[in-house]
């Protein structure tokens, strides 16, 4: 009794409202403040160092440049090069993924005996630690060693040993095919949630009608994992864009070049060559060409999807 | 009463007890130390338990670095405030450590040191450091040299290769593609001291204008085309590291390939007496191999230097030395180790010593870690995929030389 008085009480004099108005932020309070302590606060933290001309392993001589390091990017032939290398990585990458993570999710289902086995094994390359996968992957492609030159000369589909991660022009592909192989788990599972998610009755309204197997999957499946393929491609493409330890563990950026990415470029310049200053203004520039796909990415598809 | 004297007598006992405890873990120092084995069967836990017998008031916590971020690890490490108090160092890192202010001066812990004198001769000179000072305490040492596949010779009836020009000779007549090259390269991480043979012996020189002669772009550009155009070299050598390079040399692929006596004894196992090894060629009037030092640092941060110093100078005694040295498969500092040496076959011990007189470093200045680093690799791999000419290798490295 004397609570519901309090209660009234409270609702009366407005403090109950102002409180419980209140409650979301002390929720989230915990969450955004880790947040911007590690996330924010270096990323602040790299914009200003990316000011600065500082190699750590000279101290002393660190001294403020400006827009120095940005204006030596740009006459940067690396970052050009390595720029362009991004660009296929993501767009081969991602679209790659997601096709064979469809195909694979359409299979799974499907009625079939031991389809749960299979459904687990599938997950397999994605559970895998990355630095595992490229090493895995290093021998798979070694041209004296390797498994996979020795079938192709077997199946005489080439006549000698094809240098993979040797050749400037295949190295970049065959890291691709790798970090292919690795990520398209991931969607046929997301895809495989969402098919299972379209009504069964849609399909045999569908065939009444006549349409054709195409058709069907054209208008009633695609559009049923419309949402699925939108947040899952944004999710890889950003995971795809940032990751650089299978490249950095196949090739180590080389032969020459050849396999740079942006984030590579930058770990390459902060972490072997000590040059921080420099190292972070590749991984703003990077953030910020990354930031502005990302958001017009979102604002197309997710219109889209909400249609 | 008897009961009570008896339990005050144990109080007595254990309070004693705890005391020293308390006294011993006060005065127990820990020395973090760092260092990089390829060798799984590590003896290293032997090596500190016999330390910490003979040193009960220090405790050694040693830590097994992967050899690939090695140096990375250690110099963010040192910047980060987290630095071990001693590492196993090499030379080249030096003038970089120095820059830092990260190395603990030795040179008066050394003249004190009884084992200085079983030191063999002259490595101490060899490791100064680039102000004169002694930072570095050797710990073991190798020597470049060209391993050959005896067998495969003979079959052409050649014999191991003592300049350039046989080098070359034999390198073409032992390639038979694509099951065999004459030549294993390593045009990877670390390859630049295999290159150094051919170059460096020709005129090439770490020093500003010593890369851009004629001789030393000549001698780049015949090691270019041993690989583009006798196609001697396998064609995974752009990428090929320290596994891929002894890898191709175990299963036969390659007939010769350049590294040191650390991987001797792992080839021998596989191909016995097929193996053997020579000193490097000589290329033009000049002869150059790469001395593969290895050295132990206090750095100057740690707060327990005289413990630390205790540490890596009872690595550099004796027997002690060997016991290391049969870990990582190369070879003792000392006198009285080097005495009765039975870690490696003869032939290849002898291929070391007769490589010694033409065994240099490379030179001290801070442009050395970046090309050691990264700079050698990524312009020798665009060199030798044809996208950058041997001038313009050699131009892009003399950049960073002269800077």
């Amino acid at each position: 009794m004397s609570i519901v008085t309090t209660t009234r009480a409270a609702e009366r004099s407005g403090s109950f409202w102002r409180r419980a108005h209140l409650t979301p932020y002390w929720l989230l309070a915990p969450a955004v403040v880790v947040t911007a302590v590690i996330v924010f606060l270096p990323m602040l933290q790299a914009v200003a160092t990316s000011f600065y001309d500082l190699i750590l392993f000279r101290p002393n001589a660190s001294r403020f440049v400006g827009f120095g390091n940005y204006i030596k990017l740009l006459q940067d032939p690396v970052f050009w090069t390595a720029l362009w290398n991004t660009v296929i990585w993501i767009g081969l990458t991602v679209p790659l993924q997601m096709g064979l993570g469809l195909i694979t999710a359409i299979l799974l289902n499907r009625e079939f005996p031991w389809r749960g086995l299979a459904r687990a094994l599938i997950i397999i390359p994605w559970a895998l630690p990355s630095v595992v996968i490229a090493l895995m992957w290093r021998w798979i492609y070694d041209p004296n060693t390797g498994v996979l030159n020795d079938l192709l000369i077997y199946l005489s589909v080439v006549q000698g040993a094809v240098p993979w991660l040797a050749d400037p022009h295949l190295a970049l592909y065959a890291v691709i095919a790798t970090l292919t192989w690795q990520g398209f788990p991931f969607f046929a599972v997301m895809i495989l949630a969402g098919l299972q998610g379209i009504p069964k009755s849609q399909y045999e309204a569908a065939s009444l009608d006549g349409a054709s197997p195409w058709r069907q999957f054209l208008h009633i499946t695609l559009p049923g994992i419309m949402p699925v393929l939108a947040t899952a491609g944004l999710l890889r493409v950003i995971w795809v864009a940032n990751s650089m330890d299978v490249i950095f563990v196949m090739t180590g950026g080389g032969p020459g070049y050849s396999t740079h990415t942006l984030p590579l470029y930058a770990f390459i310049k902060a972490r072997q060559n000590l040059d921080f200053g420099y190292g972070t203004a590749i991984a703003v520039t990077f953030t910020i060409l990354l930031g502005s796909f990302v958001a017009v990415y979102l604002a197309r598809t997710m219109r889209e999807v909400e249609k | 009463m008897g009961l009570l004297k008896k339990f005050a007598a144990g109080l007595a006992v254990a309070a004693t007890f705890a005391a020293s405890m308390a006294i011993g873990s006060a005065r127990a120092e820990t020395v973090r130390f760092w260092y990089h084995f390829d060798n799984p069967a590590n003896p290293m836990s032997e090596l500190v338990a016999k330390f910490e017998k003979a040193n009960p008031g220090i405790k050694i916590d040693a830590e097994n670095v992967p050899w690939n971020s090695y140096y990375d690890n250690l110099y963010t490490a040192l910047i980060g405030g987290n630095a071990p108090d001693a590492a196993m160092v090499k030379l080249f890192a030096q003038p970089r450590l120095v820059e830092m202010g990260a190395l603990e001066p030795l040179g008066e812990r050394i003249d004190a040191w009884p084992g200085k004198a079983d030191l063999l001769d002259n490595l101490l000179e060899l490791n100064k450091g680039p102000d004169g000072k002694q930072y570095y305490l050797p710990v073991q040492y190798v020597v470049l040299y060209l391993y050959y596949r005896t067998d495969l010779l003979a079959t052409a009836g050649l014999k191991p290769p003592t300049t350039c020009e046989e080098f070359r000779d034999a390198a073409i007549k032992l390639t038979k593609a694509p099951e065999t090259y004459g030549f294993g390269l390593r045009g990877g991480k670390g390859g630049w001291d295999q290159w150094g043979a051919f170059v460096f012996s020709q005129g090439g020189a770490l020093k500003p204008g010593g890369l851009t002669n004629q001789h030393a772009v000549a001698a780049n550009q015949w090691v270019i085309d041993l690989f583009r155009k006798d196609k001697v070299i396998p064609p995974s050598a752009p990428n090929d590291g320290f596994q891929e390079i002894i890898g191709a040399f175990k299963a036969g692929k390659t007939a010769m390939t350049i590294h040191h006596i650390g991987s001797s004894k792992d080839l021998v196992a596989a191909l016995g007496d097929k193996v053997s090894a020579v000193p490097v060629p000589k290329c033009g009037n000049g002869r150059w191999t790469s001395y593969g030092d290895e050295s132990l640092a206090v750095f100057s941060s740690s707060p327990h230097k005289d413990a630390a110093w205790k540490w890596i100078s009872f690595l550099a005694e004796g027997e002690n030395n060997v016991a290391f040295n049969s870990a990582t498969g190369q070879m003792t500092v000392t006198k009285s180790g080097a005495k009765d040496w039975k870690l490696h076959e003869r032939r290849f011990v002898d291929a070391t010593v007769d490589s010694l007189p033409f065994a240099h470093v490379l030179p001290q200045n801070a442009a050395t870690s970046e090309f050691v680093n990264t700079a050698w690799q990524t312009a020798m791999q665009r060199a030798l995929t044809g996208q950058i000419t041997s001038q313009q290798m050699m131009e892009e490295l003399n950049a960073l030389v002269a800077q």
